[in-house]
């Protein structure tokens, strides 16, 4: 079933910007189990390749990997990119209000330092991105994965924070040295991914066991002047792919083109003197 | 007049895997032969054809990340009897069953002369769709005739 092939990389950012490493810390499976793949839903996936060509030699069947990054235990892919900006501007109008009904509030019938804390409290921490440039300006309110803020900063907080989006920033190694897969970033108006991928053309011609490895970027929080940011981290992981490449065959008959194997009219054989099973249709 | 006639299934995958069947928009085939074939577009394609063209069957999903091939392919005999066409096409393991490895099959035959012109064999396309008691399903509705 020549679909194109996926593979998901599942990896626990919390627990790999920790340890510093992907290792233990991911989980890859793709659609081609029912080919042959092994390890799914581990770190040690193969993806199975089956690769086919025609009896002059050629390519029967094009093959084409796509990878799709995603985070453990984060907001959806599916929730729009923007959500965090929109859930930072409601949460801040949430305090507004609040305040602006503190300040109706009948007077001495209201805690209103209490009340003014819990309001500081529900606006959360924000985060800026930090750049080889420097950091950011602007930030959204770090949410945990139910959308609400976290505490008051995002490492020590009570529940963790959402990290940015996982991504793959590079495929190389021993499969693209050696030019068995061809993979490039591309774009597209799924939403899922934001537009980006990385995809590869495969030369199933090319018969055994790959590995590549993938280049991915997580962020980790840290602290820097009373303001938190998230730093990018770059880690790699490898994966392998197993490549087999078969001989095309004729469906019906198992070998070369014949004719089709549509029933034969019943014969009408000369009553008594022919015995109708000895008799086969003109083909032409 | 072409010597080749394409034959494309075009299935969606998620819509018949989540309905159990193949109508209902789920399917459709079309051809490329030169002979007025009625049906195009629907999963009851007749494919008008004469003996000796070579007729190849190849489905195609609409969404590219979903799985489908051909499982297998049997002709009906043209007076509706129960018997299904001879060939490797009918044992009922892959098409010619050697192996569950689908990519491997061609579907393509050569039209045989006998064919009444003018009758319609139907045939009957078994789709496969990942695995699994529920991801095999059939269209009983297309077929060949002979141009006359």
């Amino acid at each position: 079933m020549a679909q194109q092939l996926a593979i998901i990389v599942m990896v626990d950012v919390s627990a790999a910007v920790k340890a510093r490493t992907l290792q233990g810390n991911t989980y890859l499976l793709d659609n081609m189990k029912l080919q042959g793949s092994e390890g799914e839903g581990t770190g040690a996936l193969v993806t199975a390749i089956n690769g086919t060509h025609w009896v002059d030699g050629s390519m029967g069947d094009e093959q084409v990997l796509n990878w799709l990054p995603c985070a453990l235990g984060s907001i959806p892919m599916t929730v729009p990119r923007n959500y965090h900006l929109h859930r930072s501007r409601q949460i801040e109008q949430d305090a507004l209000t609040a305040i602006r009904d503190l300040g109706n509030s009948t007077p001495g019938r209201t805690n209103v330092s209490a009340e003014l804390g819990r309001i500081h409290g529900s606006l959360g921490t924000k985060v800026r991105y930090r750049r080889p440039g420097g950091t950011g300006r602007a930030g959204h309110i770090a949410l945990d994965v139910t959308g609400n803020p976290t505490g008051r900063a995002p490492s020590g907080a009570s529940s963790a924070p959402d990290h940015p989006p996982l991504l793959i920033t590079d495929i190389f190694g021993e499969a693209v040295e050696r030019n068995v897969i061809f993979p490039a970033q591309y774009g597209s108006p799924d939403l899922v991914t934001d537009g980006w991928y990385w995809s590869a053309s495969v030369d199933s011609t090319r018969e055994g066991v790959y590995s590549y490895t993938m280049a991915l970027e997580v962020h980790r929080p840290i602290e820097e002047n009373g303001v938190w940011a998230w730093e990018p981290v770059r880690l790699t992981y490898q994966s392998r792919l197993r490549i087999s490449n078969r001989p095309k065959r004729n469906a019906f008959t198992g070998a070369g083109v014949s004719f089709l194997p549509v029933p034969p009219p019943e014969p009408a054989a000369p009553a008594g003197t022919l015995d109708a099973s000895t008799t086969s249709p003109s083909l032409f | 007049m072409n010597s080749k006639i394409n034959v494309m299934i075009l299935v969606d995958v998620i819509g018949a895997l989540s309905a159990g069947t193949l109508q209902g928009g789920n399917l459709c085939m079309m051809d490329d032969g030169d002979l007025a074939s009625t049906g195009q577009g629907t999963p009851t394609l007749i494919t008008n054809c004469l003996p000796g063209q070579l007729i190849k069957w190849s489905a195609l999903a609409v969404d590219v990340q979903t799985p489908v091939a051909i499982k297998s392919i049997r002709f009906r005999s043209p007076d509706g009897g129960g018997d299904e066409g001879s060939g490797a096409g009918a044992s009922g393991v892959s098409g010619s069953g050697y192996d569950a490895n689908l990519d491997l099959e061609v579907w393509e035959g050569i039209v045989p002369a006998y064919l009444t012109p003018g009758t319609v064999y139907r045939y009957d396309v078994e789709l496969q769709m990942y695995e699994g008691a529920a991801s095999i399903l059939h269209n009983t509705s297309p077929g060949l005739m002979r141009a006359m």
